[in-house]
């Protein structure tokens, strides 16, 4: 049974539509991660499942109870939903053990203080400083340790490793991911990173214009994106036209296998650039005429022309070809854009 | 004797970017100086009257029933006035700012506009509609709703900046709104309240006019008294040392109640607008409570202002003597305020391009004077011009140096935020295209300040137009401002008479409000 | 641009720099009520075209005033409301002595020996009551009766204005400085301070007491605009030499460093002659008139019929008053 279930949830802010219809089932103790450009909603579906917001239609069940719909809605504080914000959102008047023990039901009871820090990589002494005094990862530590206090059922947490360092923010996804599988807590993410996204869920929601386009594994949302945004969106995607025949689309590329159920017609496949190699040319193979390459370290950017196309493609450097032709060898299975509609 | 700026007299934290010191500071340097020592003459002339009056008489005068009784006065009327205002404040704001209320804007602006009523016209409103409510009941009464506004500003100000995600946190970790309100709001809205509890702290110790009508004997109107009657006798001059006392006492209070811990938001991004909350069943309660608030602050004064216009009639209109009390109200102001904005100028410039211990020092020095009352300040000037530089005794000279001193720190206060927006490139390119260090400065960076340095202009103008104790010492026996005319018509109860000098006042000061409320969302925010 | 702003901040700073002064005509250092002084100058101008200039201010202050300006003060003419600051001003002998023109045209007991200055005009201390509040079998006999713990709360004064201070100074004349002293002690028990002599009529009119020491001239006066300060209020005159039928002289005297005695000089004959005590009679300020002959306001009781008791108004000492009233916590 689902932990969290939002039906046909919409919000309207005057004449912007936040949310159109969304829905989603969030089974209990997985990692859901809510990706979407900004303006694309996913902030206010956050902020809806946390309580701050009122859905103009539809509802939302939470541990088998109605927290949100036509017949009311249980208030943020009594929902037992833990948030971790964009900057930690520390007390700035209290100390670390202060803004940890500010939602226990026992505040002075320093051992689990403590007890939290430990479980969040931080040293317990830190408990007498003040949030001022820590540096950005250090915060957001403690708004998970603040958060995870009061063992909820569901942790929300919003774009919480933005302001990190990139070097940082990895560090800090592993341990957050360590924290609440380790807990058993339910987690939802929301974030603009696709590399977050991809790395930290086992469920991968995407919000477009206030719709669900998509919901499922980063696995099968990278390879078989819904949408051309999306596509994008999840890593670097060739999108070319091609037209479909038996089970196989020809494309300037070369031919490559498509999806089974894939119906015959002109169609838009998405390729993803590891599906596309450049070999030594040989005779009667698709060509790519190179047109410039560009050192980059590990990879090198090569630009060729085949089948009346430029194209633009990362190639490993050990075997980029630098000028002249190369023959494309697609690999895997292509995938159709389904028509919009 | 508004003095101390509402965003607390404190120096400014140093730019961020460092600069070194340009070698063509030292003029400037003297000349901030040379005006901070001069700010330290009321602070020395205290001290000096201390020790030259002799042990025995500091005792035989300080501490003697009388002083006692004054004390004691003002203990109580600091202790129930400051903890009314500070929570009607709060309730007021908390409900402009925050909630679904109606009309919010236009109950902020009457929240505000008080200010464009002198303390001591609010009083003789009330006086002339009331004469039952007087003492200690009455002063409280009438200072609650002429100093609100100074609470209430700042902390309005503070409230709209408030990070929701420190609310949302709170909520999410179970706290219910009323205690989220005590455990995360309030305590953020501790540094405004005590600055603003402070400004009303020392303008109750340094107000005049509002508390002789009440009948509530102060340390002020005992000095008042005392130098009406003795003129400059000792007794006077010690009552103002005890004054300065209560004066330090008050900031040691305030800094204790501020403490040192950090109340901005940390962190870089962008806040989402707070929300606003629904009164739902309460909004009754709520509007009641700003109605009740806007009638007793303003609808009162006014009504009875335009009663005794009415009353009055065409006679009460004596043209030239109001056309020459207004005349001389603006000279005074306007010529005070340019002067004093001058004055203020060196020290302006060397606290935004720079900063250093000894220019903390003289910024001190600048800023404190205006935390003493106007009375304290009128009598050192007085006691020295007569017994050191008698030329100058009895001149509008010094009394617009009495008014620089008073009014020092809102100037400095005005001219920093808006000398701040111009950056020191300016000045360096100037300098760079052969200009000598001061046209450069006066050709940029003061071109670009201008605007607000005009605005700091008017507030201090409107300051000194509303200003009393300090004019009633200081001024030659030749001037009449529409102040202390306005007081002597009131001290002989022809309140009819007195009521167009009041229109007068009030009209001036409207402008002072809106300047005021621009400037305390901008000092925020600086 | 350039030079416009310096050019004006140098006029405004040469303007500011020293008080305007009349050329012409006399400088008059007013301490009376504004309104008949003004009423003086302009008759005195009228007949002999000298200009008059007043400086308003209070009897202290603008006694204290020139005696700090010394031999600079600009003053010609020193007016006041009571003796004490024309004795505090004659004792740095700063008044040109007047001749026999002057002083024989305002009667004994008015002026002082010693010449030196003169009454201009006088005003008699009362004891003004609410007949609603007390009858008048209950009326104090004497003003030293006020002490009496049984009048506690029941009556007020402004003891701040060189008014009352002067009141003071009789008693202090008449009945010694520890019978001074006692009753200020009493003073500060017994009675409600208010600022000002209208404002402690109107403390009586209002019944929040029964009586006030004050001067009679504020209740005619009072009566004759609005008597909306007064509609509750009786005179009780003390007679029979009480130091409470004090009749306070107020003081004229002409500078010894004047620039223009002469002038002055005439001005000040001309305010206790026929033509300054005129206004006095048929004015409205209601003080009385001290001219040898002179009639004053005919609604005011007349002032042989007050009882006053002798006090010659050159033994005021308003400095010993100061110190006592600081002394009984008064000030």
């Amino acid at each position: 049974m689902s932990l969290l279930l939002l039906s046909s949830v919409t919000k309207r802010y005057g004449a912007v539509t936040a949310l159109d219809r969304a829905s989603l089932n969030i089974e209990p103790g997985t990692l859901t991660a809510i990706v979407g450009a900004s303006g694309s909603g996913k902030t206010t579906l956050l902020r809806m499942i946390a309580g701050f917001e009122a859905p103009d239609t539809g509802n939302i069940v939470f541990d088998g109870g109605d927290i949100a719909g036509p017949s009311g809605m249980v208030p943020a504080h009594r929902r037992g939903i833990g948030l971790v914000a964009q900057e930690g959102a520390l007390f700035p008047h209290l100390s670390v053990g202060g803004n940890i023990g500010f939602g226990m039901e026992r505040r002075s009871d320093p051992g689990a203080v403590d007890a939290l820090l430990r479980a969040v990589e931080l040293d317990p002494a830190i408990r007498k400083r003040m949030p001022h005094e820590l540096s950005g990862g250090q915060q957001q530590r403690v708004a998970l340790a603040r958060a995870m206090a009061r063992h909820p059922k569901l942790m929300l947490l919003d774009e919480p490793f933005s302001a990190l360092d990139a070097g940082l923010r990895s560090n800090m996804r592993e341990m957050v991911k360590r924290r609440l599988t380790e807990e058993g807590v339910t987690g939802i993410l929301v974030t603009h990173d696709q590399q977050e996204a991809l790395s930290f869920a086992d469920q991968l929601a995407v919000l477009e214009e206030g719709r669900v386009v998509q919901a499922g594994s980063p696995r099968e949302l990278y390879l078989q994106p819904r949408t051309e945004m999306l596509a994008k969106f999840l890593g670097d995607a060739l999108l070319i036209d091609g037209r479909v025949q038996g089970g196989e689309t020809d494309t300037p590329l070369g031919r490559i296998r498509v999806g089974r159920a894939t119906s015959d017609g002109p169609a838009r496949v998405m390729l993803r650039p590891e599906q596309v190699r450049l070999v030594p040319w040989s005779e009667g193979t698709p060509t790519a005429e190179i047109v410039s390459a560009s050192f980059e370290g590990p990879i090198t950017m090569v630009r060729f022309r085949a089948g009346g196309a430029t194209f633009t493609l990362k190639v490993p450097s050990a075997d980029a070809p630098v000028q002249g032709r190369a023959s494309i060898v697609l690999i895997g299975t292509g995938h159709v854009i389904p028509a919009a509609g | 004797m508004l003095s101390a700026e509402i965003a607390a007299p404190r120096p400014l934290p140093a730019p961020a970017a460092r600069l070194r010191r340009l070698p063509q500071n030292a003029p400037v340097l003297a000349a901030a100086t040379i005006i901070a020592l001069l700010s330290l003459i009321p602070l020395g002339f205290i001290l000096v009257v201390a020790i030259s009056a002799g042990w025995d008489q500091v005792v035989k005068l300080v501490i003697r029933p009388r002083v006692g009784e004054l004390l004691l006065n003002t203990v109580w009327l600091e202790a129930i006035t400051l903890p009314i205002t500070i929570v009607l404040a709060v309730a007021l704001a908390w409900l402009t700012e925050r909630t679904a209320l109606p009309g919010a804007r236009w109950w902020a602006a009457l929240m505000v506009a008080p200010l464009a009523i002198p303390a001591f016209v609010q009083s003789y409103a009330w006086n002339s509609v009331l004469p039952q409510l007087h003492g200690l009941w009455g002063a409280v009464v009438i200072a609650v709703i002429s100093y609100l506004p100074f609470v209430y500003l700042p902390v309005a100000a503070q409230l709209k900046r408030l990070d929701p995600a420190l609310e949302d946190g709170a909520a999410s970790l179970g706290k219910g709104p009323a205690e989220i309100f005590w455990r995360v709001v309030l305590p953020q809205l501790r540094l405004p309240i005590c600055a603003g509890a402070l400004l009303v702290g020392l303008h109750l110790l340094g107000e005049y006019g509002l508390f002789v009508l009440m009948r509530f004997d102060t340390f002020a109107t005992a000095i008042v008294d005392q130098f009406q009657s003795v003129y400059n006798g000792p007794a006077a001059n010690l009552l103002g040392g005890v004054l300065v006392l209560c004066c330090v006492v008050l900031f040691g209070i305030e800094a204790v109640a501020r403490g040192d811990r950090r109340y901005a938001r940390l962190g870089t991004g962008a806040a989402r607008m707070p929300v606003q909350h629904e009164l739902g069943a309460w909004m009754i309660a709520a509007l009641a409570l700003l109605a009740i608030t806007a009638t007793l602050s303003l609808g009162v004064t006014l009504a009875t202002l335009l009663r005794w216009l009415w009353i009055g009639g065409a006679s009460i209109w004596a043209l030239r003597d109001i056309g020459a009390a207004l005349a001389q109200t603006v000279g005074l102001s306007i010529g005070g305020a340019i002067i004093t904005t001058v004055l203020a100028m060196p020290m302006a410039w060397l606290s935004v391009r720079g900063s250093s211990r000894f220019q903390r020092g003289l910024e001190a020095a600048h800023l404190y004077a205006g935390a003493l009352p106007g009375i304290i300040i009128a009598l050192a000037l007085v006691s020295i011009t007569v017994r050191v530089m008698l030329p100058l005794y009895q001149t509008a000279a010094t009394l617009v140096f009495a008014y620089a001193l008073m009014f020092l720190p809102r100037a400095l206060t005005g001219l920093r935020s808006s000398m701040a927006q111009a950056p020191v490139e300016l000045e360096r390119a100037a300098m760079s295209l052969g200009r000598p260090p001061l046209v450069a400065v006066w050709r940029t960076t003061m071109r670009l300040a201008a605007p607000g340095i005009a605005a700091s202009v008017a507030l201090v103008a409107l300051g000194i137009s509303n200003e009393l104790t300090g004019t009633l010492l200081l001024a030659p026996n030749g001037t009449r401002t529409l102040a202390t005319k306005f007081w002597a018509l009131t001290s002989e109860l022809d309140y009819a008479a007195a009521s167009p000098y009041a229109l007068l006042l009030i009209l001036l000061s409207l402008p002072l409000v809106v300047l005021l409320r621009r400037q305390a969302d901008r000092a925020l925010s600086a | 641009m350039r030079f416009r702003l310096p050019l004006l901040a140098g006029l405004l700073l040469a303007s500011l720099a020293g008080p305007a002064f009349a050329d012409d005509g006399i400088v008059v250092y007013n301490a009376q009520h504004e309104e008949l002084t003004q009423e003086w100058a302009d008759g005195f101008t009228k007949e002999t075209g000298i200009k008059v200039t007043l400086r308003n201010g209070s009897d202290t202050e603008l006694g204290n005033q020139i005696l700090q300006e010394g031999a600079a003060s600009p003053a010609d003419v020193f007016l006041t409301e009571n003796s004490p600051a024309m004795v505090l001003v004659d004792g740095a002998g700063l008044f040109e002595p007047l001749g026999k023109d002057i002083t024989d045209l305002v009667a004994e007991g008015y002026r002082p020996v010693s010449g030196n200055w003169t009454g201009i005009a006088a005003r008699s201390t009362v004891f003004a009551y609410n007949p609603d509040k007390i009858s008048e079998d209950k009326l104090p006999k004497s003003i030293m009766d006020l002490a009496d713990p049984s009048w506690q709360g029941r009556w007020a004064a402004s003891p701040s204005g060189a008014d009352f201070q002067a009141i003071i100074a009789a008693m202090l004349e008449l009945k010694g400085e520890a019978a001074t002293s006692a009753w200020l002690k009493a003073e500060k028990a017994n009675s409600i301070a208010y600022r000002g002599n209208t404002a402690a009529m109107k403390g009586v009119d209002n019944g929040e007491v029964d009586g006030a020491i004050i001067y009679h001239y504020y209740y005619f006066g009072d009566k004759a605009k609005t008597g909306e300060n007064s509609s509750h209020v009786q005179l009780h005159f003390f007679k029979g030499q009480d130091p409470g039928a004090f009749v306070s002289v107020s003081g004229g005297g002409v500078l010894k460093t004047s620039q223009h005695k002469a002038d002055a000089l005439a001005f000040l004959k001309w305010i206790v002659g026929p033509g300054g005590q005129k206004v006095l009679r048929d004015g409205t300020s209601y003080e009385y008139a001290i001219g040898n002959g002179a009639e004053s306001n005919p609604a005011l009781p007349p002032l042989a019929s007050l009882e006053a008791p002798k006090v010659d108004p050159a033994l005021l000492n308003s400095q010993k008053v100061t110190e006592l009233m600081t002394d009984a916590g008064l000030l």
